[in-house]
C-alpha cells in the first residue's frame, strides 16, 4: 500500500510564495531513508494558521480522511503516471472528482512532479475555489480535490480583476500548455477568467516539448468555441514575445488570457464535413533576430502553400529578445536577453470552419535556416490536413473535452482516423470513462469519399456550470 | 516582351521594322516545331490553326526569310506556337508576382488577424462594408422615394387638422404658416411664433374664455348625445418644480438689488427640523442625551 510512504500534506495556496517542486525535491533528496522511516511527517497548511508541524506516528491515510469533514461520498479516481496529467486535472475539477494520482515518473532520476507541472497545479488553484492538494514528499504520489472555478473574482488571488500567474525559469513547457487545458476551464467558471502569465518561464512559441505556439491558440483553438456558443469577450493577447531560452527551457514572455463568455452548458455540436480548405493564414514571429528570417520563412512556406490555396497570407511580427532577472555577486539588477529565435504559426480554415495548424519554431540551439523552419511548417500543415476529419489532433481534446461538458445529448465529430487512434486521444478516453463519462461510440464514416474517417459520438453531462448553479 | 509583339500581330497590321526583328528568332523555334507537327500529322489529323494572323505574319516573314531557308512559309506559320512558348515563361512570371505580393499584405488584414481578439472564422470586414454601400446605391432612388413619402404621410397626420377646410393637400397662406410653426416646435423651437407678448390678465381672460367655449361644446354635446374626443390631458406647468435658472445663481431665495432675500419657506427648507423641534424644547433634551 503506498500509504504507508512518508507524506507531506500541503495545500497550495496562491498567495503564498511557499514551497515550490524544487523544494520538495531537495527535501527528499537530502532525508537519508533508514531512521526516517518510522517517522511520518504531517505539514498542515491551514487558512487560519499558517504552519503546524507536527510529528505523528499515524499514517496519513487516517489523518487526511479526518481532515476532510466535507469529504464527497464518492472515492477518488485514481490515475498511474504523469501522462496526460493536465487533462485529468481539468476533468477533475470539470466534474467534481478527487483524483489521486500516483507514480509520476518514480523511476526517472528526477522523479515526481516537474515545474511545469507544479505550475498547473498552482493555476488551477488559483482561478478556483477551495481546492486541495496532496503532493507525497517526493512528488511522485498526487491527491487532487477541485473546487469550484471562481475564475477572476475580486479577493480571490486576483489584484484588479487580473490574476497574475509567474512561470518558474526551469519551465520547459510553452504557454500554450497552460492555456489550452485553462481555455476548457474557463467557461465553466462562475466570474470571467483573465490571467497574466509573466515571469521568466513564458515561452510563446512553440517548443520542442510539443507545444503550439500562443499565436496558434488564438488562431486555431479558441475559434473553435465559437461552435459551442461561446464566443463573447474571448482575447489572448501577446504583450512579449518569447522563444524558448538556453537547453529549451525559460523565456521572457508576457500573454494575458481574457474569457469573458461563461455559459452553463456547452451547445451539442455535430461536425460532420470537413469541407474543403478555403485559406491559409499565419503568423511568422521573430524574436530578437533579423526581421529578414520571418520573410525567408514567409517565402518558402508560400512557395509550397501557394499552388495549393492561393488565398494565403502570413503576417509577420518581430520583435526584440525579452530582458529577464539574471542577479550576479557584482550586479544585483542585471539582467540578460532570453529566449531569441524564430518560428511560423500555420492555421487553414475550410470552408466549413474547420481548422488545423501547424507550428514549428527554430531549435534552441539553433543552427536551422529559416528556410528549413518554412518549408517544414508547411508540409507540417498539409499533413495535419491529410489526416482528415474536422479537428486537428492539437485541438481534438478541447473540441471532445467541450462536448462531453455539453447538454444531454448526443454530439458527433468526425474526426481522422490516425486522430482518434492518437496515444492522447486515446488516453483522454480511458480517463473519461474513469471520471464516470459514457463512453463513446466510433463508427466508420460512411460517406462515399471513403476518407476513412471515424464519427465520434459523445454524450454530453449535462451537468455544466456548477458554480454558476449555485450562484 | 516578346511575347507582347507577337499577340499584337495577330490582331492588327504593323511596320515592316519591328516584325523584322522577330522573325529570326521565330524562325529558329519553328523549325523544330515544325518536324513534330509533322510527326503529329502522320499520327493523327492535320492541325488547323488560325488563318488570319497566319497570312498577316506569313506574307511578311515570306519577304524576311527568302533568303533563310526552304521552309520559311511553314515555319512562319508555326509562329503561333512558339508564341505560345513564350506564354508558359509569362506563368513564371505571373508566380513570382504572387509571392512578392505578400509583402503587400494588406494593412487592414494584418490588424484583424493580428489583433488580440480572435480572427473571426467568417469574417471579411472588408467585403461586408462595401457589400451595404453597393446595395445602398443600387435601391437609392427607391429608398429616397419611401423616405419622401413616409415624411410627407407624417407630416400630413400631424397637420391634418388645419386642413379641415383647405381642398389641397399642400397649406396655403395662413395654414402654410401654421403648419410651418409646428414644424419648427416640433424640431425644437422653444415657443411658438404665434405666441404674443400680452399683459397676463389679456392671456389670462383669453384662456378662460377659450376655457368657457369648450366647457359649452362639451355640454351641448352631452345634451345632445354626441360623443367628443377625449379632453386633451392638462400639464400642470406650475407644479413642475423650480424653473430652469441661469448658471452662477443662488441655489436659495431670491436675489434682487444686491441682497440676497430668502423667504420663510426657504428658511424653513434649511432647517426644517429645527425649527420644528424648537416647539418643544423641553422634550427634545432628554431624548438627545438619552
Amino acid at each position: 500500500m503506498f500509504y504507508s510512504h512518508r507524506w507531506f500534506l500541503r495545500p497550495l495556496s496562491g498567495d503564498t510564495p511557499g514551497l515550490s517542486a524544487d523544494h520538495h525535491r531537495t527535501g527528499s533528496s537530502s532525508t537519508p531513508g533508514d531512521f526516517l522511516d518510522l517517522l511520518f511527517f504531517f505539514c498542515v497548511f491551514s487558512v487560519a494558521s499558517w504552519i503546524l508541524l507536527s510529528l505523528s506516528f499515524t499514517t496519513i491515510y487516517t489523518t487526511s480522511t479526518e481532515n476532510r469533514t466535507m469529504a464527497t461520498s464518492q472515492p477518488p479516481v485514481r490515475f498511474t503516471s504523469h501522462k496526460n496529467l493536465v487533462w485529468r486535472l481539468v476533468f477533475s475539477v470539470l466534474t467534481g472528482r478527487t483524483i489521486q494520482i500516483s507514480q509520476i515518473r518514480p523511476s526517472s532520476s528526477n522523479p515526481g512532479l516537474a515545474p511545469h507541472e507544479i505550475s498547473f497545479l498552482r493555476l488551477i488553484e488559483s482561478v478556483t475555489n477551495g481546492s486541495q492538494m496532496e503532493i507525497s514528499y517526493t512528488g511522485t504520489i498526487l491527491v487532487f480535490k477541485p473546487g469550484l472555478i471562481t475564475g477572476s473574482a475580486p479577493g480571490n488571488g486576483a489584484s484588479g480583476g487580473v490574476i497574475h500567474h509567474q512561470l518558474p525559469a526551469n519551465c520547459s513547457r510553452g504557454v500554450s500548455y497552460f492555456l489550452v487545458p485553462l481555455c476548457l476551464l474557463a467557461p465553466f467558471s462562475k466570474a470571467p477568467i483573465r490571467v497574466l502569465f509573466s515571469g521568466p518561464g513564458v515561452i510563446t512559441s512553440s517548443t520542442p516539448t510539443g507545444d503550439m505556439s500562443v499565436d496558434s491558440v488564438r488562431t486555431a483553438v479558441l475559434p473553435l468555441y465559437n461552435q459551442f456558443g461561446i464566443f463573447n469577450n474571448i482575447e489572448l493577447r501577446v504583450l512579449r514575445r518569447s522563444n524558448p531560452g538556453p537547453n529549451g527551457k525559460g523565456g521572457g514572455g508576457e500573454v494575458q488570457l481574457v474569457f469573458g463568455h461563461q455559459v452553463r452548458l456547452a451547445k451539442t455540436l455535430h461536425m460532420l464535413n470537413a469541407g474543403r480548405i478555403k485559406r491559409i493564414r499565419g503568423v511568422a514571429y521573430s524574436v530578437g533576430t533579423s526581421g529578414s528570417n520571418n520573410a525567408r520563412m514567409i517565402e518558402t512556406a508560400r512557395g509550397i502553400l501557394n499552388p495549393l490555396s492561393p488565398d494565403t497570407y502570413i503576417f509577420s511580427d518581430m520583435s526584440s529578445a525579452p530582458l529577464v532577472d539574471a542577479p550576479d555577486k557584482t550586479n544585483p539588477s542585471a539582467k540578460k536577453k532570453i529566449g531569441l529565435g524564430f518560428g511560423l504559426s500555420l492555421v487553414a480554415e475550410s470552408s466549413t470552419g474547420c481548422l488545423y495548424s501547424a507550428d514549428v519554431a527554430c531549435p534552441p540551439s539553433g543552427g536551422q535556416p529559416p528556410e528549413d523552419i518554412g518549408k517544414q511548417c508547411a508540409y507540417q500543415l498539409l499533413e495535419t490536413i491529410s489526416k482528415g476529419g474536422c479537428v486537428a489532433p492539437a485541438a481534438a481534446p478541447t473540441m471532445l473535452g467541450l462536448m462531453t461538458m455539453g447538454t444531454e445529448d448526443v454530439g458527433r465529430l468526425q474526426l481522422g482516423r490516425e486522430v482518434v487512434g492518437d496515444e492522447a486521444v486515446i488516453q483522454l478516453a480511458r480517463d473519461l470513462t474513469k471520471f464516470g463519462c459514457p463512453g463513446w461510440g466510433l463508427r466508420d464514416a460512411s460517406d462515399d469519399k471513403s476518407t476513412g474517417d471515424v464519427i465520434v459520438s459523445v454524450v454530453g453531462r449535462g451537468i455544466g456550470n456548477v458554480g454558476r448553479k449555485v450562484a | 516582351m516578346v511575347g507582347k509583339r507577337k499577340r499584337e500581330t495577330s490582331v492588327v497590321s504593323r511596320s515592316t521594322a519591328k516584325k523584322e526583328e522577330d522573325a529570326p528568332p521565330a524562325v529558329v523555334d519553328t523549325s523544330a516545331h515544325d518536324v513534330f507537327r509533322k510527326f503529329f500529322e502522320a499520327q493523327f489529323e492535320p492541325i488547323e490553326t488560325p488563318k488570319e494572323a497566319v497570312d498577316d505574319e506569313s506574307d511578311e516573314q515570306e519577304d524576311d526569310s527568302d533568303g533563310e531557308g526552304s521552309e520559311s512559309e511553314t515555319g512562319s506559320e508555326w509562329s503561333g506556337v512558339s508564341g505560345e512558348d513564350e506564354e508558359g515563361k509569362v506563368e513564371v512570371v505571373e508566380h513570382r508576382d504572387a509571392s512578392s505580393s505578400e509583402h503587400l499584405a494588406n494593412k487592414k488584414a494584418r490588424k484583424a488577424f493580428m489583433s488580440s481578439k480572435l480572427p473571426t472564422l467568417t469574417e471579411k470586414p472588408t467585403a461586408v462594408k462595401r457589400a451595404p454601400t453597393k446595395e445602398k446605391e443600387d435601391d437609392d432612388p427607391k429608398e429616397a422615394d419611401n423616405l419622401k413619402h413616409d415624411l410627407a404621410l407624417q407630416r400630413l397626420l400631424k397637420e391634418s387638422h388645419l386642413l379641415e377646410d383647405a381642398s389641397d393637400l399642400a397649406p396655403t397662406g395662413k395654414n402654410r404658416l401654421k403648419a410651418l410653426d409646428l414644424r419648427m416646435q416640433e424640431l425644437g423651437a422653444k415657443s411658438s411664433l404665434y405666441h404674443q407678448k400680452m399683459p397676463s390678465a389679456h392671456r389670462r381672460g383669453i384662456k378662460a374664455k377659450a376655457e368657457t367655449k369648450e366647457d359649452k361644446r362639451r355640454r351641448d354635446a352631452r345634451e345632445n348625445g354626441i360623443i367628443l374626443e377625449k379632453p386633451a390631458h392638462k400639464v400642470n406647468k406650475s407644479s413642475s418644480g423650480r424653473r430652469e435658472r441661469g448658471v452662477g445663481g443662488p441655489s436659495i431665495g431670491k436675489f434682487a438689488g444686491g441682497t440676497l432675500n430668502l423667504s420663510k419657506s426657504d428658511i424653513f427648507s434649511v432647517k426644517g427640523k429645527a425649527m420644528a423641534g424648537r416647539k418643544k424644547p423641553s422634550r427634545g433634551k432628554p431624548k438627545g442625551r438619552r
